[in-house]
């Protein structure tokens, strides 16, 4: 593991009845944010686990901030901070509650960030968990997240579910938060949109495996779409299609590195795409990367 | 771990309230009938039976995921539950034998030695009760482990009954060792309760620690 990694994730295998971790490997640079999408039940919240130690894994390396997964110590584990797909809170607790516990769990604890975090969040102070809208819930597990001042945030699809609005301001405080260059965030989500705002890097998992983890600017500018006739495919080189879509009118080729396919075919136009065209190609597609 | 006897202590505060209205019911019962004896069991037991919903808050909030990804190892959850079970037992003996008191030398009910000796076994009965469900639960939930900690109230409650009747009748004889042996373990009961909850204390620990230490989220 290089020292300038947060996470360094290697070959990791888990096999469950119905499900199979394959070899998942990535990195997540120090002072970045990557994130990591894939359909629901591809392997996101697996992986997670597994980098969280919550599972044991059959093979593979996992380190966190220079520490191996399994043996995570507590001063490791005061340096991360995690938000689930729901608060994972009691719901009979309320803000001064969760103070009062967390106050009591992490030795850096900072009461002021906390309640700065709930007046920003406009959480009501008296009103239990269990009275709190999905969005202040995620506010209030996010708000916990931040106040122990970590240097990592493992956040489990913390954006699902919440409406544009609520969305917009998580993601700046997880902005705010990379501002400080050790600090690094893993984002898993299948909201593309967030990722494409916020990421650093995009880690794609499909069916277990890792299909692709790299810079977002670069997936970007050197993957493109050509729109063409069904028959016209076959002339383009297979080494340089990452995926295939046919409708009634046609035919849509991802293509890996757009430059070097219009050097060769002057008779196309490879198209800027997005992280969410790329995933659905491959995905969803008939040729893979 | 103090973080998570706090949280625990903190989820148990609604019961407080239930608690005092069975304070005042049974109390007035106590009072009303001279006997103080019942009451005070019952309160230790129902004490312990609150470690039963700190399990059931846990599970329902999906706490222990949260829990392990924060400063707290796996051994201190058990800690913490094994903890709050003994806590709770001696809350419950403490104030049933306060209870016991407090009837005896202001209106003169009751017994207070019978009060606190039925409190100290109603307590002593409900941790060998938690040493066998705990690492059940710790392994499979609350949730589903629900009829067979039923099941492990009733069983030793059925049995002794029909053993006592049967002997009662005198359909069977038992032989002279055995209640010479049960006439021992009587006459020295605390002594042997100390001694069977500590070993039993140890080997659910043991059991409990390992389960969770091999369980996944």
């Amino acid at each position: 593991m290089s020292e300038t990694d947060a996470i360094n994730v290697s070959n990791i295998k888990k096999s469950y009845k119905d499900f199979t971790l394959k070899d998942v490997s990535f990195s997540l640079p120090k002072g970045s944010i990557m994130g990591f999408v894939g359909e629901n039940g591809a392997g996101k919240t697996t992986t997670l686990k597994a980098i969280l130690g919550l599972i044991r894994i059959d093979d593979g390396k996992i380190e966190v901030l220079g520490s191996k997964t399994g043996e995570l110590n507590n001063t490791v584990k005061e340096q991360i901070g995690v938000v689930f797909d729901g608060s994972y809170l009691h719901d009979s607790l309320n803000v001064h509650y969760v103070n009062i516990i967390m106050k009591n769990v992490y030795s850096n604890w900072d009461d002021k960030v906390f309640a700065d975090y709930i007046q920003r969040f406009e959480l009501p102070k008296k009103k239990i968990i269990k009275e709190y809208s999905r969005g202040m819930k995620m506010k209030l597990a996010i708000a916990v997240a931040l106040s122990h001042h970590p240097r990592l945030l493992i956040l489990d699809e913390a954006t699902s579910g919440l409406d544009p609005m609520i969305r917009e301001e998580i993601l700046d405080i997880f902005l705010e938060f990379i501002q400080e260059e050790e600090n690094s965030i893993l984002l898993s989500s299948h909201i593309i949109s967030d990722i494409e705002k916020i990421a650093d890097y995009v880690t794609f998992i499909h069916k277990g495996q890792i299909v692709f983890s790299e810079n977002k600017d670069n997936l970007i500018y050197q993957h493109g779409v050509v729109r063409c006739r069904k028959e016209e495919v076959q002339n383009i080189d297979r080494s340089m299609v990452a995926g295939i879509r046919e409708n009634s009118f046609g035919a849509e080729v991802l293509i890996r590195d757009k430059e070097a396919f219009e050097r060769r075919y002057h008779q196309f136009t490879a198209e800027k795409t997005s992280i969410e065209e790329i995933m659905l190609f491959i995905s969803r597609g008939k040729e893979r990367l | 771990m103090a973080g998570l006897l706090i949280k625990d202590f903190i989820n148990l505060r609604k019961n407080v309230k239930i608690f005092a209205s069975f304070t005042l019911i049974y109390g007035f019962m106590a009072y009303a009938s001279q006997d103080t004896s019942f009451f005070s069991t019952i309160f230790t037991i129902l004490c312990t039976i609150l470690t039963l919903n700190l399990y059931a808050f846990d599970e329902t909030a999906k706490w222990d995921s949260y829990a392990l990804t924060m400063p707290v190892s796996r051994d201190n959850i058990v800690q913490g539950k094994y903890l709050m079970m003994l806590l709770l037992t001696l809350i419950g003996i403490t104030v049933g034998a306060l209870f016991a008191l407090l009837l005896h030398f202001t209106v003169g009910v009751g017994s207070p030695i019978l009060g606190i000796r039925n409190c100290t076994i109603g307590g002593g009965v409900a941790i060998l009760f938690y040493c066998i469900a705990l690492p059940f639960i710790t392994k499979m939930g609350v949730e589903k482990t629900k009829y067979f900690l039923l099941a492990l109230y009733i069983i030793p409650f059925v049995g002794v009954v029909m053993l006592i009747k049967t002997i009662g009748n005198g359909t069977v004889e038992l032989p002279g060792e055995l209640i010479n042996l049960a006439q021992y373990l009587l006459k020295n009961i605390y002594l042997c309760m100390i001694g069977v909850i500590v070993v039993a204390l140890g080997i659910s620990y043991t059991l409990s620690i390992n389960i969770y230490r091999k369980k996944e989220f």
